[in-house]
């Protein structure tokens, strides 16, 4: 068992150039080696932040100056997350020439997908920091290298969602609406364009914060980069264990079909 | 010691009846019409016996359909035997579908390091092979451009140069040979008969007769996924071809 897993990703270390080339080109054919392009993809989360600020302050009394790097985090990794899952989807029949071609790991297409949709997470919250800094000054460096950590719990729950996702579509290749509804659903239960403190206070909706995994990731972001404090101890929590519950379904999965896939293209 | 080794290998697929299934069709089938399966099975190839050792070189003939190109996707590792055991000992280098496995969007530069590392070369090995694969495709300047503007043929070209550029171990090879316009299927002749010299074992499909005679030293017929007969080259292919000339007869499945 261990000498599988070990060999299964020593073959995934074999093939990096592979994937990182594949990478590279997703992000070429994206930014189309301009700096307008990458203004162009970024335009999304700041527009919605621009046009939820302008909504918000006027109907809720929001202060703008933190209100916008709020949603501007939250939109982010909203959006990081919706990119895993959807593209995440289309993974396998994306790489399906080569998966016809020649036997390699499978993870490595949706690891394709999470390395290209982290790239642009980054490059967000880069932007989210600057904001912040403009507005408050540096922040506190020990909570912001708890974002280090971080980071590497969403790629690991981003390339699991990616592999489930692009499983479930390959299996059923409908399920990419289902999904697409259930994110909407998930967008708006989720403390992404408010703030988490209005549902803390009713007793039921309470639930859809301290539950959602999700909520939890926002918060290990947020709390660090516009508070300058380490993350909550709930939010450290409930991260780790979507973490951990996330790599033994995706690892589930590719043991069941990795070898039947190619049967469901 | 055998470098391929097939041990009554049987590999059965399921086609859908209606292409791709939906989760919805799924559900209703399950709940309400659970007589009707959405899928069938065919059993692609059966009680499949084989041993290919150091030096060999393998014909495999057949009537289309008879399951050639399965049995050689299952060798290389694309499909999984889903009865039975499949031993390689060795890297498999396979040849087929051979258009197959390009960024449209990415030039013919790039392409050839794409293919180039996922047959598992590093950058700096494929640096040294581009000069080669790019002269022996002749492609000139259009290596510069994105693939979605070439021909079939010229990607046919470009594909052929890179998956021969490597020096294969075991090489699988499905009828690439009549692969580009006359000039080029002559050098990828030359070429392939270069490669089968340095394989440690060679397995090829081919309808070419005359040319697996010349080129192989054993030959397996295949007849609706069954291993009908094998053996010395000339031998097997007179016998197929007796059958292919006398009274046509359907055969039961």
């Amino acid at each position: 068992m261990e000498a599988r897993v070990t060999g299964y990703f020593s073959e995934i270390w074999r093939l990096r150039h592979f994937w990182l080339a594949l990478v590279r080109i997703d992000l070429r054919n994206r930014y189309r080696r301009s700096m307008i392009g990458i203004g162009w993809s970024l335009l999304h989360p700041i527009a919605m932040t621009v046009v939820l600020c302008v909504v918000f302050s006027r109907l809720f009394g929001q202060d703008v100056r933190t209100f916008a790097p709020f949603l501007l985090t939250g939109l982010t990794l909203w959006g990081f997350i919706t990119a895993v899952v959807m593209q995440g989807c289309q993974c396998f029949f994306q790489g399906e020439s080569y998966i016809r071609q020649q036997p390699a790991p499978l993870a490595i297409y949706p690891l394709r997908t999470t390395l290209g949709a982290g790239f642009h997470f980054l490059l967000g919250l880069g932007i989210a920091a600057v904001l912040v800094w403009c507005v408050n000054g540096f922040g506190n460096l020990p909570a912001l290298l708890s974002l280090v950590p971080t980071f590497a719990l969403l790629f690991v729950v981003g390339w699991s969602l990616a592999i489930c996702a692009g499983l479930v579509n390959v299996m059923f290749q409908d399920s990419q609406h289902l999904i697409e509804v259930l994110m909407q659903v998930l967008f708006y239960v989720t403390p992404i364009i408010y703030r988490p403190e209005m549902l803390l206070k009713r007793n039921l909706m309470s639930w859809f914060v301290r539950l959602n995994p999700f909520a939890a990731l926002l918060e290990l972001i947020r709390q660090p980069l516009l508070e300058g404090t380490l993350p909550s101890s709930w939010a450290v929590g409930v991260g780790l264990l979507t973490g951990f519950v996330m790599v033994a379904v995706a690892a589930l999965a590719l043991r069941c079909f990795e070898k039947r896939i190619i049967f469901y293209l | 010691m055998n470098v391929i080794q097939l041990d009554d290998v049987g590999l059965r697929f399921q086609v859908r009846r209606f292409g791709r299934v939906s989760l919805k069709e799924y559900l209703l089938h399950g709940l309400f019409r659970r007589s009707k399966k959405a899928t069938f099975e065919v059993q692609a190839l059966e009680n499949i016996n084989l041993a290919v050792g150091e030096g060999n070189r393998l014909g495999i003939i057949g009537h289309n359909g008879a399951g050639k190109s399965t049995l050689l996707k299952l060798l290389a590792g694309v499909y999984p035997p889903t009865s039975g055991r499949r031993q390689v000992s060795g890297r498999v280098s396979s040849l087929f579908e051979i258009a197959l496995g390009f960024e449209h969007d990415a030039s013919g530069w790039e392409n050839i390091s794409y293919r180039g590392y996922l047959q598992g070369e590093t950058p700096r090995s494929i640096r040294s092979k581009m000069r080669d694969i790019a002269e022996f495709s002749e492609l000139g300047d259009f290596l510069n451009m994105p693939i979605r503007y070439y021909s079939s043929g010229m990607m046919v070209r470009l594909a052929f140069s890179i998956a021969t550029a490597i020096e294969p171990e075991i090489l699988v090879v499905d009828e690439v040979l009549s692969a580009g316009d006359m000039a080029f299927q002559a050098k990828a002749r030359q070429r392939m008969r270069e490669l089968m010299s340095i394989a440690r074992a060679v397995i090829v499909v081919s309808h070419d007769l005359p040319t697996l005679a010349l080129m192989c030293d054993q030959v397996l017929w295949l007849d609706h996924g069954h291993v009908r007969q094998i053996g010395p080259a000339q031998e097997m292919i007179d016998a197929y071809k007796r059958e292919m000339s006398g009274a046509p007869q359907l055969h039961a499945a």
